[in-house]
């Protein structure tokens, strides 16, 4: 192995291995000292965090030069650190961070498995880092299940009642038959074609077109799971209401970066254009996937639950994205998955945004129904303006970016010959703005006798983090130049 | 670098800002809110009426200048399309931002009768001016959309928070239509982008590449649209139930604004963006127009409720501008802005007159009133003077407005322009009735303390009794400027 090499591939795997060596730091201190306080766990895993970003920037100035994008491949291109995985990685870690930022509600009543909790959210967005790095079906998986675990432990970690438990075995349980139908579908490729190679699968399709096809077809169904739409897209529902929001926010949007991570890696990178199945099946999961999501978010009674509808109704959004992928109207290239990365952004930090003033309420002792509230506005007003933009967001209420990156997949959609999902689309976006609309405006009716509070009881750090994820909503309109250039480029690679 | 245009724009914005930081304990605070958004509205009205006086000069005197002013910066180019932050202010838009910036100011004032949430009030009133003035300035399709979106929310709000019965319902419709005129003209936008091959939502890019296919549907996904905000047959019924069940002073924004934004999209979008099929189903439209104005006359004669009186005059009036539509000459084009400038004027003096109207009465009811013109004789003349612009009476801002509609309108579809003529009669009638039920008659017992307007009353109604007489006495400085906006659109539609 030449040392230029090692070297490259010493900086290309430090992101990940960052975060692995300092998780164990934080449980080795957690073993040694057991009585810290759990906010030393808190600023070791920020550490980690920001140490895996600097790794990233590091990838990053490597790439400055490198006109393919790819900073290096092994594993007979199985492995590739590329401007797509880095997108992905920096996407994970600043979610983390936020969420690191933001937890203290869901710490605070296990304080003695503070490190734990910790330790896997950084594993958790280790396996998000490497799975973006991955045209391996088999470490892809492996990846894949290591989130899952990690997810339904951070779950079952911080519950405070026994709903929440259950919540997180039936977050398992539905995780599982998603990965179970990857682990099918991937059998069935290497069986057909003899290798686990996204490559080496795309160039033998022709062998057996049926089983490939079937192969194909439950790997991008386990896929949808993990992104959190159709069919397997309960459990999203289930974490937003029993699972603390501060957690809940960290499970949802970094399952649904990394199920938009693999689904990008397996289909548009992987199985390309020649697969030709995963071309009509994904409209298809998209169209079932927006209307249900979209109509279901109408008719909640929760706000943790239609938080939930209306990520996934945005998760089934991105779905548009992936489909443009090649060569738009007139034989132009299409920008569909520079609008997928663009709204996997936005998607997650309102994701971590909404739940984020959801477990400020929730520490401020207000119930989760939606009519407990009602008034909230009254109450506290500041809560109420940042569950406003925060919802508004989530369910694309323009001019918000949520509404802004809906325009642009669903003109990905048109230009690629996908009119008749982007008229759905478009459809869809009747429906979740309403069901925001709905919500928001109870937030501004009458209080009746409900007493005023302030979110005094949230820590200072975390009021200002979960603040910023709200801004962004409106920030990002304004820079939605910088997000698409940065998009564009992670897209590139996958063109 | 000019910035007159986004001053316009964000001024209110900023000021929502600066309120939205302000206490409102008691009622020092609350006035402080309110001045400061009224300085928010204010500053758009001076920017706006000291710019269009010098852009009058401008594009009055012609010489192939297009806009006033223009900003024009990249919002994203790393995509299928290159969208701009690009505001223009042309011969349409300088006077239609005059009427919108006047009615705010009038609204803003309206809000010292606001006594509850006020901060909350301003700061929807003022995000919704921002939005008004980004609509009628936007010059990109996917700015023209944010900006149309973000009418949505402030509006559901202001007419379901401080609105009365029912004006929830009156609400969830706003909404639902809003919503719906929103996803069209998404759509629309959609095939512009991808139909078109100019890889731009610039609305000055070059768009003559579309395919006749696409070309129709565009056009009649962005009618519908627009139709939808101009509320007209028959489509029309959430304007009426928003224009009755909401405050007055959120009414005479919808009255005066929402409708004309409609109409505007429509010239703007539908018009020079589609003009194929917009000359080709012009029969459709004017027979649309026609159908139209009778309903609103009749179904305003009908109506118990002063303020669904309102709704109806204005399904009428937004008949005529879709005669203007349907016709396409250059001289009911000009005439349909002047009309909007006139009926918004005009409609939110007739709201806001009702208001007090109704303040005063308790009561909603034209049969339950009459004879206030003994105690209250200001109100009864702001309200014919209201009437009197409606109409269409010279030296008011209907007149010319209307004159030159039908003047306009004539050569091209003549059967249709005569039938509008005579629905006005009716639109006449209804307005003179309800004056006379109102104002003349015996004096109600229970109405002998009626108080006449208070100085607050005449601050909110002087501003817009000045624009009408206005826009009726010196439409002689305001038609070049707008023929000067509207040689786009009949040039698109004569082919160039």
């Amino acid at each position: 192995m030449p040392p230029d090499f090692a070297r490259a591939m010493t900086v290309a795997l430090l992101p990940e291995a960052m975060l692995v060596g300092i998780a164990l730091v934080s449980v080795l201190v957690a073993l040694l000292r057991p009585g810290l306080r759990p906010d030393i766990h808190r600023w070791i895993a920020c550490i980690g965090l920001v140490g895996s970003l600097g790794a990233c920037g590091l990838v990053l100035l490597g790439l400055r030069n490198v006109r393919s994008g790819v900073a290096i491949t092994v594993w007979n291109g199985g492995f590739v650190v590329d401007s797509f995985a880095m997108f992905i990685a920096i996407l994970a870690c600043v979610t983390a961070l936020c969420t690191c930022l933001i937890s203290d509600s869901a710490v605070r009543n296990i304080p003695s498995r503070s490190s734990a909790f910790y330790a896997l959210m950084l594993i958790a967005t280790a396996a998000v880092e490497a799975l973006a790095a991955q045209r391996e079906m088999t470490t892809l998986f492996v990846a894949l299940a290591l989130l899952l675990v990690c997810l339904v432990a951070l779950g079952a970690l911080v519950k405070t009642d026994p709903r929440g438990a259950v919540s997180s075995f039936e977050h398992l349980i539905e995780g599982s038959v998603g990965i179970a139908a990857v682990v099918y579908g991937l059998v069935l490729l290497y069986g057909t074609t003899r290798s686990t190679n996204l490559d080496a699968v795309a160039m033998a399709v022709g062998a057996a077109p049926g089983a490939v096809a079937l192969g194909v077809a439950l790997i991008v169904l386990g896929l949808c799971g993990t992104l959190g739409v159709f069919p397997l897209r309960r459990w999203v529902g289930r974490v937003a209401t029993n699972v603390p929001a501060g957690a809940a926010g960290f499970i949802i949007a970094m399952s649904l970066i990394a199920g938009g991570a693999a689904l990008a890696r397996v289909t548009v990178s992987g199985l390309g254009p020649n697969v030709g199945v995963w071309r009509w099946l994904v409209p298809i999961v998209a169209a079932v996937a927006l209307g249900h999501a979209s109509l279901s978010s109408l008719r909640e009674t929760t706000v943790s639950r239609l938080i939930g509808q209306l990520v996934s109704a945005q998760a089934a959004m991105l779905l548009l994205g992936l489909l443009a992928f090649a060569n738009g109207s007139r034989g132009l290239p299409a920008y569909g998955m520079t609008a997928f990365l663009g709204s996997l952004g936005v998607t997650a930090i309102a994701t971590l945004a909404a739940f984020g003033v959801l477990a400020m309420l929730q520490v401020a002792g207000i119930g989760d129904a939606i009519d407990d509230v009602r008034g909230l506005a009254h109450r506290s007003a500041p809560a109420a303006l940042m569950m406003t933009v925060a919802v508004g967001t989530l369910a694309g209420v323009p001019p918000l970016a949520g509404f802004l990156t809906r325009v642009l997949l669903i003109s990905s959609a048109a230009d690629t010959h996908y009119g008749w999902l982007a008229i759905l689309a478009v459809g869809a976006t009747v429906l979740t703005p309403i069901a925001a609309l709905r919500f928001v405006a109870t937030l501004y009716d009458d209080a009746g006798d409900a007493v005023p509070f302030t979110l005094g009881a949230t820590p200072l750090v975390s009021r200002i983090v979960a603040g910023a994820a709200c801004l962004a909503g409106v920030g990002l309109v304004l820079l939605i130049q910088p997000l698409l250039a940065v998009a564009t480029a992670g897209a590139g690679t996958l063109r | 670098m000019s910035v007159i245009l986004s001053t316009i724009v964000w001024a209110p914005l900023l000021f929502a800002l600066v309120a939205l930081f302000l206490p409102e304990r008691d009622d020092d605070e609350r006035a402080r809110v309110r001045t400061v958004a009224l300085g928010g509205a204010g500053v758009s009205f001076f920017v706006t009426t000291f710019f269009a006086i010098l852009g009058q000069i401008g594009l009055g005197q012609g010489g192939g200048l297009a806009s006033a002013y223009q900003e024009n910066h990249t919002w994203f180019s790393n995509f299928l399309f290159q969208a701009h932050y690009d505001l223009a202010a042309d011969g349409i838009t300088l006077p239609l931002l005059v009427v919108v910036t006047t009615v705010f100011g009038c609204a803003m004032f309206h809000s010292w009768k606001i006594h509850e949430r006020v901060r909350l009030y301003v700061i929807l009133v003022l995000l919704l001016e921002t939005a008004v003035n980004g609509v009628l300035c936007a010059s990109d399709f996917v700015l023209f959309v944010a900006f149309w979106g973000l009418l949505l929310l402030p509006m559901y709000l202001l007419i379901r928070v401080w609105g009365g019965d029912g004006a929830r319902r009156a609400a969830a419709w706003f909404a639902g239509f809003h919503v719906l005129s929103l996803v069209l003209i998404i759509a629309t936008v959609a095939i512009i982008i991808v139909e078109a091959g100019a890889r731009s939502s610039d609305m000055s890019a070059n768009l003559t590449t579309f395919s006749i296919t696409a070309e129709t549907v565009g056009f009649w996904l962005s009618f519908a649209a627009f139709a939808i905000a101009m509320a007209i047959f028959p489509v029309h019924t959430w304007m009426i139930e928003a224009q009755a069940k909401a405050s007055p002073g959120v009414a005479t924004i919808l009255s005066g604004t929402m409708l004309l934004l409609g109409a505007y999209g429509m010239m703007r979008i539908s018009l020079v963006v589609f003009p194929v099929p917009a000359h080709y189903y012009s029969f459709a439209i004017t027979g649309l127009a026609v159908v139209g104005a009778f309903w609103g006359g009749i179904g305003a004669l009908r109506q118990d409720e002063l303020r669904r009186f309102i709704g109806y005059m204005n399904v009428t009036q937004m008949s005529l501008v879709l005669l203007a539509v349907g016709a396409q000459t250059s001289v009911a084009l000009v005439g349909a802005v002047l009309l909007l400038a006139g009926q918004s004027i005009g409609s939110a003096m007739l709201t806001l007159v009702s208001g007090a109207v109704e303040e005063r009465t308790r009561t909603t009811s034209i049969r339950a009133m009459g004879g206030l013109v003994t105690q209250a004789p200001r109100l009864a003349g702001f309200w014919l003077v209201a009437a009197a612009s409606v109409i269409g009476v010279p030296l008011l801002a209907g007149f010319t407005g209307d004159f030159m509609v039908f003047a306009g309108s004539f050569p091209e579809h003549r059967i249709a322009t005569v039938l509008v003529m005579a629905s006005v009669i009716l639109t006449t009638a209804g307005l003179l009735w309800v004056a006379n039920r109102v104002f003349f008659g015996p004096v109600r017992d229970q109405f002998v303390r009626v108080r006449d307007v208070t100085l607050l009353d005449l601050t909110v109604l002087f501003p817009l009794v000045g624009a009408a007489v206005l826009f009726g006495v010196r439409a002689g400085a305001v038609v070049p400027v707008i023929a000067n906006g509207v040689l786009e659109i009949t040039t698109r539609i004569s082919g160039g």
